[in-house]
């Protein structure tokens, strides 16, 4: 174990030593099996072939603290600009701390929200049973450091056959305060059977230069015929580092439809886990991600057809500008009973500069013999007659260039159902766009 | 308005125009005829900027301003405008914030102010139905999809709002049934002014009966071999370009 490594043991079995007992022995032990675990895993490196096109090296230089922060403040006008729709309930995380005096909840019947911490000072054995009952005490290293000293979180519950119309939103501000530190912040969404939500989750910087790694596990479980809208968008500092694992459970005529972009951090990861566990169930994961000077952004898909009658498609797409690197990693796993299953994955890529670079690697993986499946993968160039074309209507190079990157990510903003999301987004797309310069 | 003189241009080496001139002015209809493989796309190209030719020679002026020493863009901003064979997809592009953003640009260039949002929907709508444009086709991505008639609806469409001084067509006759046709020199006609020129690139005569030209050249290996009124392109029709060609050879 490197020393970086053994630091952050030092730290975890402090932060777990530190607590109290209330959270209840279940979720000690978890702790500090994860912590056991940690000591055997280190962090991951380019061995792993999971890890192979992600250096951690930059992440592990900045020397970042684990810290039992407690307190964080905000003041409500500090959130105001970026709000957008209705909510029916919306957790504010400044720094990873669950603010109730900026959060909101409608009260509406069937929809339980609180946050995880509360639940840890509580003892709540109902909530505290579930942390991990998806992802487990942590499959890299830095999963098994979240469950070891995880702080906060938002517990999200929604009774059998409750609809929930409008948005609830996870709002994650990270200020100046958190600079220099990791944060550690896990996420539990259960959806009864019928239930059907929106969930938007949103990651914000409010100082463009603070330096600070957000290091998150997300565990979603949707029951028989329910239904999760899932929009996520992550705009983290142009010099933060942000790990989300996201694990998702989807039983018998479930349906996700979930949409990514990844636009900030200096390094970003997501990770999905999506296992069918009852038949005629839906998975549809798209994404797109920007990645300029400076910035590694990568995605991994592990979507596990275990039963037959599922469906699942997937379709990423990103633009590398400037010595932005990408890395995209999707493996669909078909498995033997999984008869009658339907995968479909895609990724594409426009490169914007010679620096750039992306590794990608779609793979099926498929030991049934009754299925439907296909994978594509493109790394592409602006196209010249394309830019000819819209020059010659008037419209200068950086202009037509901005107008083709926006119709390249179209397909992918226009699955986020809010507006105002949709909105921003492009108007951030563009931004982005308007200070790349090099061809 | 526009004089082409002793244009000479290559790609890759091979020369594919070997001395253009020719002299349009406003109010006047150009059409540049000619067997495949004569320069006719080459030159209209050439005009509107397209990159991969090398000038070698000549010069071409456009309202006395070296034309060929602008950007693309900055010709479409002094009104000259390329019909193409052969319209570009562009996915995800909508139809109408390209038109918009054409028109804004265009405008800028000028020091005019942006069209409103109001005004704009009013003419696109009206230009369209002129075209028979489907509306539907405007809410969608530039030329995506659309059959080879609609996309050369859709240029005349841009044509239309953007309201050039020198209107070029690049064969956009080509692939067009006799109604598109009819539908498409009826939209080009309207356009037709006295402060307004057109070069109509196009293989056959068939669209010379809607759009009458006052003058007709006819290209063959890189140079103009014949200039003449509109009859001139009723005999070609009758007689081939065989026929000139061999002329010229003699």
């Amino acid at each position: 174990m490197n020393a970086c490594a053994s630091v952050f043991q030092q730290a975890a079995t402090e932060y777990i030593d530190r607590l109290s007992n209330c959270e209840g022995e279940w979720l000690t032990e978890q702790r500090q099996a994860a912590t056991q675990r940690f000591a055997e895993l280190g962090f991951p490196h380019a061995g792993l072939e999971a890890w192979r096109y992600t250096s951690i090296e930059g992440l592990l230089q900045q020397d970042f603290k684990i810290t039992h922060r407690t307190q964080a403040f905000l003041h409500h006008e500090m959130i105001q600009q970026f709000l957008g729709e209705p909510v029916a309930a919306r957790l504010v995380f400044v720094d990873g701390i669950y603010q109730p005096n900026l959060s909101v909840h409608t009260g509406q019947t069937g929809l339980s929200v609180g946050s995880l911490h509360a639940a840890m000072a509580a003892g709540d054995r109902s909530v505290l049973r579930g942390v991990g009952s998806l992802s487990g005490i942590g499959d890299h290293g830095f999963a098994a450091l979240n469950m070891a000293t995880l702080q906060d979180g938002a517990v999200i519950q929604v009774s059998t056959g409750v609809a929930i119309r409008q948005p609830i939103e996870l709002l994650h501000m990270a200020t100046k305060g958190l600079s220099g530190q990791v944060q550690h912040t896990r996420h539990r969404v259960v959806l009864e059977a019928g239930a059907s939500v929106n969930l938007v989750e949103r990651y914000l910087s409010l100082d463009s230069e603070s330096n600070y790694f957000n290091n998150m596990v997300c565990e979603i479980s949707l029951g028989e015929g329910a239904s999760l809208v899932h929009q996520r968008a992550q705009e983290e500092s142009l010099t933060a580092y942000h790990l989300c694992d996201v694990h998702l459970d989807i039983q018998g005529d479930a349906h996700y439809q979930g949409v990514n972009a990844a636009l900030g951090g200096a390094w970003s990861r997501t990770t999905f886990h999506a296992r069918f566990v009852g038949e005629g169930a839906n998975c549809e994961l798209d994404g797109l991600y920007l990645a300029g000077e400076g910035q590694l952004t990568d995605f991994h898909l592990n979507v596990d057809h275990s039963v037959a009658h599922c469906e699942s498609r997937e379709n990423f797409k990103g633009i590398l500008y400037g010595a932005g690197k990408a890395v995209f990693d999707g493996l669909i796993h078909v498995r033997e009973q999984a008869q009658k299953s339907q995968a479909h994955l895609y990724n594409a890529n426009l490169m914007l500069s010679r620096r750039a670079e992306v590794d990608t690697k779609p793979q099926l993986v498929i030991l049934a013999d009754d299925v439907k499946c296909s994978h594509g993968t493109t790394v592409g160039q602006l196209d010249d007659q394309a830019l000819f074309y819209l020059r010659s209507r008037g419209l200068d190079k950086d202009q037509a260039k901005r107008l083709l990157c926006l119709g390249f990510t179209n397909e992918i903003v226009d699955r986020f159902q809010s507006e105002y999301l949709r909105d921003h987004l492009r108007e951030e797309i563009v931004k982005r766009m308007s200070y790349e310069r090099q061809v | 308005m526009l004089s082409i003189k002793n244009l000479c241009a290559s790609v890759d080496g091979k020369a594919i125009l070997n001395g253009i001139n020719l002299e349009v002015k406003a109010d006047e209809v150009h059409a540049i005829m000619g067997p495949n493989g004569s320069g006719k796309s080459t030159l209209a190209h050439i005009l509107s900027g397209r990159g991969g030719y090398t000038v070698s020679d000549g010069e071409v002026h456009y309202f006395g301003q070296n034309l060929l020493d602008l950007e693309t863009e900055e010709r479409a901003h002094k009104g000259v405008f390329l019909a193409m064979q052969y319209p570009v997809e562009l996915p995800g592009v909508n139809n109408m914030t390209f038109l918009r953003e054409s028109m804004n640009a265009i405008r800028k260039a000028r020091g005019e102010a942006e069209i409103d949002a109001v005004s704009f929907m009013k003419r696109v709508r009206h230009r369209a139905k002129q075209v028979k444009l489907d509306e539907k086709l405007l809410k969608r991505s530039v030329n995506a999809g659309f059959s080879g008639g609609e996309k050369k609806r859709n240029e005349i469409l841009q044509m239309m709002m953007l309201e050039p001084q020198l209107a070029i067509l690049d064969e956009t006759d080509s692939g067009l049934d006799i109604d598109a046709l009819r539908t498409i020199a009826d939209g080009v006609n309207l356009l037709r002014s006295p402060d307004r020129a057109l070069i109509v690139v196009t293989h056959y005569q068939r669209l010379l009966d809607y759009i009458e030209p006052d003058f007709v050249h006819v290209l063959a290996s890189g140079r103009i071999i014949r200039s003449g009124g509109k009859e001139l392109a009723l005999e070609l029709e009758e007689k081939g370009y065989e026929w000139l060609l061999e002329g010229a050879a003699a």
